[in-house]
């Protein structure tokens, strides 16, 4: 086909493009992701059984927090690895944040003054947690891929590390339901390693998944 | 800031609206500067089709244009996206060559007609013999042997035309003959 004859073909096709229309298919997509999530939570591990009093705890709320911030983050990296040109420094600078007001809350718990400290770091689930969050993770981070590859993601490795941090941070959010730890310590070292391990998946995938 | 942003900017912005005209416009304006961008590091044939690619890739991709960032930066991140494609498939090379928006922008087509157009001109003043061979050795890469054996002149006197007929136009130029000057 001659590239003129291209172009006369393309401006005939033109359609018009809502300025929000690629955000709202990613917030669409994330969204199916994660109700995914929920179902695999719900039916291979459960919700826990002391659900309706945790649900006040500062433990429940650390998690809840900490999980919710950096996977409002990850979208933001997923947003912007689906757009050429786009920079993604902002956003990984600003993943420092939740990064260090846990450390902060870990280090207060685990110097107060007759503090356990093996129990707040290894709880009793520290061997399965960050399994299972990557575990919880994986249909949010099909769902990102997914969404990525109608978008147009130039460096596929780091778009794949983007969607991993986000449904891995989607899916520690996800867990949290599931899991009774609520030690600062424990959340910073264990649910960070989930997301972490996510990530890693996400940015292996993502050299060959996320070509178009 | 690249030169042609706002154009291109705002063409983009209206063929997001739906103006079929200005994306006419926009995706014309593309072909110039992709053509010169592929010939620079494809193979001719490659090259038109990395084009096309970048011109299906810029249509239905996009909705992956944020108005808040600048246009031209986003083409080159498809250009680019596909030149590394093309590498990739032809496994040609590990590496691909650093370079910015700029110089996607920087080069088009019509700046290289122009040289070539000056080029055939200043050659033009040679006499029909020597030109074939400047032209030969020095345009189309034949080798001096090659040539040599094409004229049945002897490879020395092939240079020693050759370098002769560089320096004339060389003077010819120095003295004001420059085909762009304004007279």
């Amino acid at each position: 086909m001659r590239t003129d004859d291209l172009i006369a073909d393309l401006s005939t096709r033109l359609e018009r493009v809502a300025p929000s229309a690629l955000t709202r298919m990613l917030a669409a997509a994330v969204l199916l992701g994660l109700i995914g999530s929920v179902i695999l939570m719900l039916s291979a591990l459960g919700l826990r059984h002391d659900f309706a009093r945790a649900i006040t705890s500062f433990g429940m709320w650390t998690k809840l927090v900490y999980t919710l911030t950096i996977a409002a983050i990850g979208f933001w990296l997923v947003e912007r690895a689906g757009r050429p040109g786009a920079d993604m420094a902002q956003p990984v600078r600003v993943l420092v944040l939740p990064v260090l007001v846990i450390v902060v809350l870990a280090a207060a718990q685990l110097l107060t003054p007759g503090a356990d400290i093996a129990h707040l770091i290894l709880g009793h689930s520290s061997r399965v947690c960050a399994f299972l969050v990557t575990f919880t993770a994986l249909p949010t981070l099909a769902a990102s891929f997914w969404a990525l590859r109608r978008m147009a993601p130039t460096r596929l490795t780091l778009a794949g590390l983007g969607a991993g941090v986000f449904a891995g941070a989607a899916g520690a959010f996800v867990y949290s339901f599931h899991c009774t730890e609520g030690s600062a310590p424990f959340i910073g070292i264990w649910y960070s390693l989930g997301i972490v391990s996510t990530a890693a998946i996400g940015g292996i995938l993502g050299r060959s998944l996320l070509r178009w | 800031m690249i030169a042609q942003e706002a154009q291109y900017r705002d063409w983009m912005l209206a063929a997001l609206m739906g103006d079929a005209g200005a994306y006419r416009k926009l995706l014309e304006g593309l072909t110039r500067h992709l053509r010169s961008y592929y010939a620079r590091r494809l193979d001719p044939a490659a090259a038109e089709d990395a084009v096309q690619e970048t011109l299906i890739a810029v249509h239905t991709r996009r909705a992956s244009y944020d108005p808040a960032l600048p246009f031209t930066a986003w083409v080159y991140g498809i250009a680019r996206y596909k030149l590394i494609d093309e590498y990739r498939r032809h496994r040609r090379r590990a590496t691909v060559p650093l370079d910015e928006a700029a110089d996607l922008f920087s080069h088009d087509e019509t700046e290289e007609t122009i040289a070539r157009r000056d080029v055939t001109r200043l050659l033009d003043r040679l006499p029909p013999a020597k030109r074939q061979l400047v032209k030969d050795i020095k345009l189309e890469g034949v080798s001096v042997a090659e040539a040599a054996k094409r004229t049945g002149m002897s490879e020395s006197s092939v240079k020693v035309t050759v370098h002769r007929a560089l320096k004339s136009l060389a003077e010819d130029v120095r003295d004001g003959e420059d085909p762009n000057a304004d007279r």
